[in-house]
């Protein structure tokens, strides 16, 4: 996973699964690499082959984590798999989706 | 009368379809595309039926037998090289039923096909009934009162709705299925035995077993969490030597949906919502 700034907000991105190996590691290390100006948090999901609940749990989290501190998620470009699991468990509605070109 | 069926083995417009099954054993309105063809033929006083199929033929074999089932006799173009004398010949890219709307061009097509045919295979399939304006439910089928049923649906037989749970418009439920409570499902298949999560959204896919495939996109997904999404077909030996033997020392006693239909209060009805613009459930 890699993890860039700019301006406020926070970019994750290379992460090619989410799930009971990995979600934990993700979410500790974007929780310990929020500064305190970050007000915005974008999670790309572009390389992402395979997402369970547990990395679905991990996303909420980190939700729950930016909501707690006044920011917000964006997940960009989650791939076509990643798209159906998020739909299929309406965090479609939960999370902002951005697709970009 | 003959009839050489020939089930298209050049199309790869919907890889996903068949990927489990050859392309004619898509489910469809509680058979496959195979056996409502069968159907059609019979209807229409064909006798003899040579299949011409290279793709996975056993399954095709084991589904339809010599086709006494549709007092057809079948064969096979593996089993007997030579022609039938005279037939019609009858491309399986479409329903005999529906021959101006092809099955297989997109996903779309053959979601549109079960859709354009529906009111007619619900007509005709024993123990159907409209419980509402185009809402239809098979037999042994439970619905609870709190589920919400929106037409144009078929609800196969066997199935659960679960409490809260929204079905429909433009679905069907393949038979054997569970829906789980508060889980919504429009605009979708829902492939035999499967299991539909509590709270999830199947919104214009196609949903069997643990595959989720997009109709739009053609996007598959392997669903891995079973609470999601699953397959309910048990496992031959699942349970073991001991439910095996517990299975057997109690198969002389009723079903347990023969003890529920048989301590079910008389009078209690489903709440069953039209589609808007359609009169309401009588």
């Amino acid at each position: 996973m890699k993890i860039e700034y700019q301006d406020k907000t926070m970019a994750l991105s290379e992460i090619t699964e989410l799930n009971a190996t990995n979600s934990s590691t993700l979410r500790d290390e974007a929780r310990a690499g929020l500064k305190h100006d970050v007000t915005s948090l974008d999670i790309d999901l572009s390389r992402t082959r395979f997402v369970d609940s547990s990395g679905l749990g991990a996303l909420i989290a980190l939700h729950k984590t930016m909501c707690g501190r006044g920011g917000s998620v964006r997940v960009i470009n989650p791939t076509p798999t990643v798209q159906q699991v998020l739909e299929l468990t309406r965090l479609h509605r939960v999370f902002e989706i951005v697709m970009t070109p | 009368m003959n009839a050489v069926l020939r089930c298209s083995p050049d199309i790869t417009t919907v890889p996903a379809l068949a990927r489990r099954h050859p392309l004619a054993l898509t489910p469809f309105l509680g058979a496959t595309v195979l056996e409502h063809a069968l159907s059609a033929l019979a209807a229409e006083g064909v006798k003899h039926v040579r299949i011409e199929a290279t793709d996975r033929v056993d399954e095709l074999r084991h589904i339809t037998g010599r086709g006494e089932a549709w007092g057809l006799e079948i064969q096979f173009s593996d089993d007997a090289p030579d022609p039938l004398p005279p037939a019609r010949i009858v491309e399986l890219d479409r329903l005999p039923q529906l021959p101006n709307q092809p099955l297989w061009r997109t996903y779309r097509d053959w979601y549109s096909a079960q859709l354009a045919l529906l009111p007619a295979m619900a007509n005709r399939r024993v123990g159907m009934r409209e419980m509402a304006p185009g809402v239809f439910v098979g037999l042994r089928t439970r619905v609870d009162p709190s589920a919400t049923l929106l037409g144009p649906c078929w609800i196969g037989a066997n199935i659960s709705i679960g409490s809260r749970a929204v079905v429909g418009p433009g679905t069907v439920i393949e038979d054997g299925s569970y829906i789980d409570s508060s889980a919504e499902v429009s605009g979708s298949i829902v492939g035999p035995q499967t299991y539909v999560g509590a709270f999830t959204e199947v919104r214009n896919s196609f949903a069997w077993g643990r595959d989720l495939l997009n109709l739009d996109t053609g996007s598959l997904t392997e669903v891995s969490d079973r609470f999601l999404l699953a397959g309910l077909q048990r496992r031959p030996g699942a349970w073991g030597g001991i439910g095996e033997a517990v299975r057997i020392l109690f198969r002389g006693l009723p079903s347990r949906q023969g003890i529920t239909n048989a301590i079910q209060l008389p009078g209690r009805n489903v709440t069953i919502k039209s589609a808007p613009g359609n009169s309401p459930a009588t």
